[in-house]
């Protein structure tokens, strides 16, 4: 399981220095997103897969989110950037990718079946993936930004 | 281009004039690079303050309007500016929050904000192979985090790599980024596709899934969600909207292309 929690940080750090560079974050800013995304990654992946916790991707995804905002806050001051801007790079790992894609794939699969039958099987795939990249979405957008409405103060005074 | 309206028959002077007109400038140039509105209030709250001035904002999405009563109220003045069209660039907010510290910290110089202001919107370019290569690099990384094994590692870097190129040349060619979205998102899940055509690994449909991810409008979600928390719901709205639009068209894209490469979802 160690070998899998660093390998899930390696990456989740990759990805998100590479989103960084989309939204022309600061170069001095990639390490701390990277620390950031690694760490809350991780912590997403650990919660959810330990067999004592074994915590749902809703709340297991706004803890990491909350952990990020936090993080974002007070690593901001050290980047000089604004703390939306570290954690928005940081936030992307966690995105329900799957979930989404298996969505509007039922959606286009209810356009095309041609039974009741399969119409309801996909429109359960629609509903069941659909709800859960919602709710998952929600709870990064939520979690993460609520520290900077928390510590208002301190997130409007790193570029300063 | 920008109105301007002066409520009186007493003309505002020349610098409080000046000052506002460079303010709806600042704060354009802040939203269109995706700043939230509460971070672009406060920028621009912090400049007028530095300068004396009292001012009152309203933001729409397309629109800034600044109003001003000057320092004794004998000076009414309101101007319009139109948003900056402009890509997400936390490098310009960075620096324009900055910028506006240092009027707050070191004192007015309205010739030395200026100045710098135009240094910041002007001179700020980026690598585009750099990030072609970052890009490509992060959303390999992303089909890993979902699963996917080395295969559908390399099919998502190739087709990272084939899509948001041509999302660069598309904007760089001006077109409409809904449609920029569209294509390169079908253009990606064609390329992603092949894992599922040719049975070249065992995770195609985490290949297929992945190969658009870098189209995501996260900002947009995330700045529409600190809006509202903020209670700009016109703002929040307008930007959940723009998401959506842009979310439509990835899929639009994505189930196109699975659709012409004649591939099932389930």
């Amino acid at each position: 399981m160690d070998t899998i929690i660093i390998e899930d940080a390696l990456f989740a750090a990759i990805a998100a220095i590479g989103f960084s560079s989309i939204s022309h974050l600061p170069k001095r800013a990639y390490p701390y997103c990277a620390v950031i995304a690694a760490l809350s990654h991780s912590l997403r992946y650990i919660v959810m897969q330990n067999p004592e916790w074994h915590m749902h991707i809703f709340p297991a995804t706004l803890l990491a989110s909350f952990f990020t905002g936090i993080s974002a806050v007070f690593l901001s001051h050290l980047a000089k950037t604004p703390a939306e801007a570290c954690f928005f790079p940081s936030l992307l790992p966690m995105i329900p990718g799957m979930y989404a894609y298996r969505t509007f794939g039922a959606i286009a699969a209810c356009i095309f079946s041609d039974t009741p039958d399969t119409f309801s099987f996909y429109f359960y795939q629609f509903a069941h993936n659909g709800f859960i990249c919602i709710s998952v979405l929600i709870s990064m957008v939520v979690g993460s930004t609520i520290p900077i409405a928390i510590f208002k103060k301190v997130s409007f005074q790193a570029t300063r | 281009m920008t109105t301007m309206t002066s409520m009186t028959s007493d003309k505002p002077t020349l610098r409080t004039q000046e000052i506002i007109v460079f303010l709806a400038d600042y704060g354009a140039w802040l939203l269109g690079c995706g700043a939230t509105c509460i971070r672009l209030e406060k920028n621009v709250h912090r400049i007028a303050n530095a300068f004396g001035l009292t001012v009152e904002i309203i933001i729409t999405p397309r629109h800034i309007h600044l109003s001003t009563t000057g320092q004794d109220y004998s000076e009414p003045f309101t101007i319009t500016a139109p948003t900056k069209v402009h890509a997400t660039d936390f490098e310009i907010i960075t620096q324009l929050s900055r910028l506006s510290w240092e009027v707050a910290d070191k004192g007015p110089d309205f010739k030395r904000l200026k100045s710098e202001f135009h240094s910041i919107t002007n001179n700020n370019r980026q690598n585009k192979w750099l990030v072609l290569f970052l890009v490509t690099l992060a959303n390999a990384s992303f089909c890993r985090l979902f699963g996917g094994d080395l295969t559908a590692m390399s099919l998502v870097a190739v087709a990272t790599l084939a899509g948001y190129y041509l999302k660069q040349c598309l904007i760089e060619a001006k077109t409409d980024i809904r449609l920029t979205v569209l294509i390169c998102s079908f253009v990606s899940s064609i390329l992603g596709s092949t894992d599922y055509l040719f049975s070249l690994g065992s995770t195609p449909a985490i290949t297929i899934g992945t190969s658009v991810l870098y189209l995501i409008p996260g900002i947009p979600y995330l700045n529409s969600f600190s809006d509202l928390l903020y209670r700009y719901y016109i703002c929040s709205f307008s930007r959940f909207m723009d998401a959506i639009v842009m979310t439509a068209c990835l899929s639009i894209g994505l189930c196109t292309g699975m659709m012409l490469m004649n591939i099932g979802m389930f």
